[in-house]
């Protein structure tokens, strides 16, 4: 076994995993969305180095101070903290099996979490033009910007520019309140993210402890749970949501959350209808004559044989989680006073008809590839695991 | 099969409850309650005129009752078989009543004109959509599937999940930017779904004293391009893509070969042989555009400014306007559940092998 397990170019020997994983990067598509969602990753991680009203570094009176450092949030801190253990793991990935570089990475962010939220505080009240009218009356005497000078609530104050054209200050022009556009897209990158992998890791965890058990239990409750299934399936998603945001409050976490309490039911339904495959299999009547707790059965023995579909759906449904907060910033209830790209959108079409240009190119753009990414991404590994497209097309 | 659809529509109670239980239990547990939610114009009371007016708008709705209390009583007025309730509240005899939608909060109309009023215009949407999308993408379908190979097969498919992909969000803004503003081209209306005068026409076009006018149902047609294509395109690039690899999987099968070798021309193989067999994924997949259509009609006519449901559910979220919500949550739901029962109908139809005895 050894020996054949040498040769990587064997591909009867590799792991269906491996196997999967290489026919999907080796399409031309996912490797698109890959690229595309690594840039959208890296701009999320490190926004405020990129677009930010506060300079890198300033001199007053000779002494110079970096403003930019003293106003990171916590947030900030545990990204860039989190974006650099996971490229420190990725470098050892010889050396560490996946689900071990997994958890160290949890807890490593974890730790790296609580020390920022306890110990970085940056101060509250926040002027952002003073640097442009200190520059301007001379008593800031020096200052070095990062690339984009305006941070994503900076309203231009000093010199109000509401809905103008791109131009050599604002490279993607600035919206109603005369905001820069390139500082609020780049931000957004980390909403339209973060409500990807968090409501679609929420209706992964639901859907695979739900579908599990219906998928193993017969009678009734398995009749039960399906009702209660298709109760859920049957709530409009959107409508839901923007009841609970309506009444609830306009906040981040819940949104995340009821995308991903609504989104459920489908891995549900596909983990069931492969552990109803799985359930007359040799392996797993082994396993329950060997007397194994029901837990173990469900999620140690099948679970990593019926988790192909899961990857696939989940691929889609983070497209969609992503969509859903897109529209909901579009109709006005989206976060408030974080840039979202839905939001952004919603001001391109004025209320005297008047039509910002730049307000739907970037944002739409932006929400467009990042939509089509995931599914690219989803479609080449659907290609990858299904086997019945593995014959040569003839 | 009557015996099934019976089966079905029995169980779609249970379901309908559950759904009108889960909204009533989010806005029940509202922060602050309804009450005080309604009052979110009266800013300039003093507190103890807020206070009273609080409690009264509680008493006048019954929400000082308990959740379930509430809930029951919505419930029974909801239902065509229930206690019927006095003018003042009071509880009448048992039996047959018609049933009761109760009043809009804020606008203080019956909620069962303002679905009267709504329900049609995004049905009259949707009717024109269905139709477009499956003709369309069948057509399509086929058609792309005759062109075969590695680059060919690549390149449809992928401008298809492009197309699929483009939020209708996007789509809408663009529309209207580029095709129905003063800045581009002004082709197009941008709100409504009939022009200001529109009352006062002929249903076809006619002559008048002041010339050609374009009558009611070209103006109306006019103002449903935009809105109807925003609805067609997403659906329509998914199910091509369907059709197209179902097809193709087909016509490479066995008996498509078989056909063909009997004698049998390339028409009658892809119409008669292959297509029947290929329609059975696009059925089943319906299932899941349908309900699509209404979530993207609260989208479309939002940015259409169009007067049906998807605009009334969105006001009535923004208001607080409960008995309004519940109302079209349960009209969605019934929407909903009755397209996944016809959905699983003309499945049966399609397919012989199928049978739900």
């Amino acid at each position: 076994m050894s020996e054949v397990a040498a040769t990587p170019s064997n591909h009867q020997s590799e792991t269906f995993s491996a196997r999967v994983l290489r026919q999907t990067i080796a399409s031309n598509g996912a490797r698109f969305g890959l690229a595309w969602i690594g840039l959208v990753t890296l701009c999320a991680v490190f926004a405020p180095l990129l677009a930010n009203s506060h300079p890198l570094l300033m001199r007053v009176g000779g002494n110079w101070s970096s403003p930019l450092l003293e106003h990171l949030t916590w947030i900030d801190t545990t990204l860039l903290a989190a974006f650099f253990v996971g490229l420190g793991l990725w470098m050892q990935r010889r050396r560490l099996s996946g689900s071990r570089a997994l958890l160290l990475m949890m807890v490593l962010v974890t730790i790296a979490g609580s020390i920022s939220y306890a110990t970085v505080s940056p101060p509250v009240a926040v002027v952002l033009d003073q640097y442009r009218t200190g520059l301007a009356d001379g008593s800031i005497e020096e200052a070095i910007f990062v690339p984009i000078a305006y941070s994503p609530t900076d309203r231009s104050r000093d010199n109000p520019l509401s809905l103008t054209a791109p131009d050599r200050l604002h490279l993607m022009g600035t919206d109603e309140d005369g905001a820069d556009v390139f500082s609020r897209m780049i931000h957004a990158c980390r909403i339209a993210l973060g409500i990807g992998l968090v409501a679609t890791g929420i209706a992964l965890a639901i859907g695979i402890l739900y579908g599990g058990i219906m998928g193993f239990f017969t009678g009734w409750i398995e009749i039960l749970m399906m009702r209660f299934l298709e109760i859920f399936e049957s709530i409009p998603q959107l409508f839901l949501l923007l009841t609970v945001v309506a009444f609830f409050g306009r906040n981040i976490y819940l949104i995340m959350a009821v995308i991903g309490l609504t989104s459920w039911p489908g891995y549900a339904r596909y983990l069931r209808a492969e552990f109803l495959k799985l359930r007359r299999q040799d392996f797993v009547q082994a396993a329950q004559a060997s007397g194994l707790p029901i837990f173990s059965i469900l999620f140690r023995h099948m679970l990593p044989n019926g988790v192909a579909p899961l990857l696939v759906a989940a691929s889609f449904g983070i497209a969609s989680a992503i969509l859903a907060e897109a529209v909901l910033s579009f109709l006005g209830l989206g976060v408030v006073d974080e840039p979202s790209w839905g939001g952004m959108l919603n001001q391109a079409v004025g209320p005297g008809g008047t039509f910002a240009v730049w307000l739907a190119t970037y944002p739409g753009l932006a929400i467009f590839l990042t939509v089509f990414a995931y599914n690219l991404i989803g479609e080449a590994l659907r290609d990858a695991i299904d086997p019945h497209l593995q014959r040569p097309v003839s | 099969m009557t015996q099934y659809i019976v089966r079905r529509l029995l169980l779609m109670l249970p379901t309908l409850a559950g759904i009108t239980v889960l909204v009533f239990a989010v806005m029940a547990m509202a922060p602050g309650g309804i009450g005080a939610n309604l009052m979110t114009r009266g800013g300039d009371m003093r507190p103890e005129e807020r206070a009273a007016m609080v409690a009264y708008l509680n008493k006048r709705y019954g929400l000082d009752q308990p959740m379930a209390t509430q809930y029951l009583r919505w419930l029974n007025n909801v239902l065509p078989i229930g206690y019927e309730t006095g003018p003042d509240g009071s509880r009448g005899k048992f039996g047959f009543k018609p049933p009761d939608l109760g009043m809009s909060f804020v606008k203080n109309r019956p909620v069962l004109d303002l679905i009267a009023e709504a329900l049609p215009i995004t049905l009259l949407l949707n009717a024109l959509t269905i139709p477009l999308i499956f003709a369309g993408s069948i057509l399509m379908g086929v058609y792309t599937a005759r062109f075969r190979g590695q680059a060919l097969d690549i390149g449809i498919g992928t401008a298809n999940l492009a197309l699929w992909s483009i939020p209708t969000i996007w789509m809408g803004v663009m529309l209207i930017g580029f095709l129905a503003s003063e800045q581009y081209l002004k082709w197009f209306p941008t709100t409504g779904l009939e022009s200001l005068r529109a009352d006062s026409w002929t249903f076809l076009p006619s002559r008048t004293e002041t010339g050609w006018q374009i009558g009611y149902l070209l103006d109306l047609l006019w103002h449903l391009v935009l809105p109807v294509f925003c609805l067609t395109y997403s659906g329509f690039a998914f199910l091509t893509k369907l059709t197209r690899s179902a097809v193709l999987e087909n016509l490479l099968s066995d008996y498509a070969r078989t056909a063909r070798a009997k004698g049998v021309s390339e028409q009658v193989v892809l119409w008669r042989h292959v297509f029947r067999n290929s329609l059975l994924p696009l059925i089943t997949v319906a299932a899941s555009i349908l309900p699509g259509l209404l979530v993207g009609s609260v989208i479309v006519e939002t940015i259409f400014s169009i007067d049906g449901m998807g605009r009334l559910a969105v006001e009535a979220v923004q208001m607080r306007d409960r008995e309004v919500v519940l109302s079209i949550t349960l009209v969605t739901g019934i929407l909903t559940l009755v397209s996944y029962l016809l959905v699983d109908i003309c499945y049966a139809l399609a397919d012989p092998r199928v049978s739900y005895e």
